[in-house]
């Protein structure tokens, strides 16, 4: 589904990235995880260009992108890139002002010219989905983190992408609220969608995950089925980050 | 009721109609018209200027510093008394709409540009993460946004505004400042005249005051704090 080739990204003269390679296929749950600073934001949005990526190669649901420093990505592709991902942030970025249903249909009728009642009928099966369905008619500033949380997935879930993109979708969330939105997640990679998840949540990530990315210093370091990475590292740089979440 | 007192009420009830009539048919049309086309002067400005674009940010740039380092009055000597040496001759009306327009659009500019900025940058990006163009997610999620940022500011302009429709009076527009002059030059009663007027323009702001309130509360509406 994704394939991502020596992939880099420079903020000015900084690299931040040095050179990704990864393969995600249809289906999996990959879960990203490192310490803070070391590129997995910047990662993540090169996979949808919120950031162009410096240089490197990006597949994506057959969309073939090369990236050349100074030379921009084509409007067009970029767009076209974009509605075959969804993302989920951090900080949710729901749109204020508007309803968790307004929410929802917007990007279906602004962008894929579905027609109202289509678009409000997905919502509302949407909305159900991640139970928020007595929660449509409320705007955001009326719902809990973790709810909007839901509703964020919901609204990427909305435009039928074939990857889901997550950043630390559960950091900002009260502890108690995390795992409304952790059980959402876990119903998606069960249906089989396609998803990389950054995340601290290691738990989640041991049952989740089909495989475990460690990424420090803009690298990968190691990879590999969850069991095998929080039980048998390789790398003394992945054991002293898992050791010390656990202290 | 002594002869002075008798007279000042004639004088006041014979202009009041005049007044007001020059001022339904002059100077609040003047205002909302220039308001309207400075808008959307403005929001181009703004867009010129936020576009990252170099010659179209420059231009803006120009144009704001000219406008707001100039005076009003003097723009609009410049539009009346000034263009037709180049062959450009408008009569009042018109002159006075481009000058107010010129000057609207360059002071909302700011004012739309800083009211664009003070959205999240997280709202493009979701807006942009859902397939949207950079003018969908202008229209659809941003100038929504930034317009309960930018309606209490725009609508000072627009009272301010109504009082500089004042100075079309210098380059012969017949609004209500210049009814008033011209009632003052056969009745010699300045202060009368004068205060009438200030009395007009007074309801007129203190009106569009109210209307300030209401929209601010329904811009305002389903954000929190
Ligand atoms: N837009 C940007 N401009 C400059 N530096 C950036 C920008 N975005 C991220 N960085 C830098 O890139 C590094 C990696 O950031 P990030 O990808 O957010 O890491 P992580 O998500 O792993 O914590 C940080 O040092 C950060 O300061
Ligand atoms: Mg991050």
């Amino acid at each position: 589904m994704i394939q991502i080739r020596n992939l880099h990204k420079s903020f000015d003269q900084l690299e931040i990235l040095k050179g990704i390679d990864l393969d995600v296929q249809s289906g999996e749950t990959v879960v990203i995880i490192g310490p803070s600073g070391s590129g997995k934001t910047t990662f993540l949005r090169c996979l949808n260009l919120l950031e162009t990526p410096t240089s490197g190669a990006l597949t994506l649901a057959d969309r073939h992108l090369q990236f050349t420093p100074g030379r921009p990505v084509a409007k067009n592709e970029m767009l076209a890139l974009r509605r075959e991902t969804g993302m989920v942030f951090q900080n949710y970025n729901l749109f204020p002002h508007k309803t968790a249903l307004e929410n929802l249909m917007e990007g279906q009728i602004t962008v894929l010219g579905r027609s109202k009642s289509e678009a409000r009928e997905k919502a509302l099966r949407l909305l159900d989905k991640v139970g928020l369905a007595d929660r449509a008619d409320m705007y955001p500033h009326q719902l809990s983190g973790g709810q909007q949380q839901r509703v964020g997935i919901a609204r990427a879930m909305a435009m039928d992408p074939k990857v889901l993109l997550f950043d630390e979708p559960t950091s900002a969330l009260d502890p108690e609220l995390v795992g409304e939105v952790l059980k959402v997640m876990k119903e998606l990679a069960q249906e089989g969608m396609t998803m990389v998840i950054v995340t601290h949540e290691m738990k989640f990530a041991q049952d989740v995950a089909d495989r475990v990315v460690f990424i420090d210093g803009g690298v990968i370091v190691e990879q590999g089925p969850p069991a095998e990475i929080f039980g048998a590292a390789k790398h003394e740089r992945t054991r002293q980050f898992l050791n010390k979440l656990s202290l | 009721m002594d002869d002075r007192s008798q007279r000042i009420l004639e004088i006041l009830s014979s202009s009041f109609w005049p007044l007001l009539k020059a001022g339904i048919e002059f100077t609040v049309p003047l205002a909302i018209l220039s308001f309207v086309l400075g808008l959307a002067v403005a929001l181009l400005t703004a867009l010129a200027r936020l576009s990252g674009n170099r010659v179209l940010s420059g231009i803006a740039r120009f144009y704001v510093w000219i406008i707001r380092g100039t005076p009003l009055l003097v723009q609009l000597f410049i539009i009346f008394y000034g263009l037709p040496s180049f062959g450009v001759t408008l009569a009042a009306f018109p002159s006075a709409v481009i000058g107010f327009t010129l000057s609207v659009g360059a002071y909302g500019s700011e004012i739309i540009r800083a009211s664009i900025q003070s959205v999240p940058r997280g709202q493009w990006e979701a807006a942009y993460s859902i397939g949207m163009t950079y003018r969908q997610a202008l229209r659809r999620i941003v100038i929504p946004q930034a317009t309960r940022v930018a309606v209490p500011p725009l609508a000072n302009s627009f009272i301010s505004l109504v009082k500089d429709t004042s100075l079309a009076a210098a380059i012969t527009m017949t609004e209500m400042f210049r009814v008033a002059q011209q009632i003052t030059a056969t009745t010699y009663e300045p202060l009368v005249l004068y205060s009438e007027a200030a009395v007009i323009y007074l309801v007129f702001s203190t009106v569009l005051s109210w209307l300030q309130g209401w929209l601010e509360v329904r811009f305002s509406r389903h954000v929190a704090k």
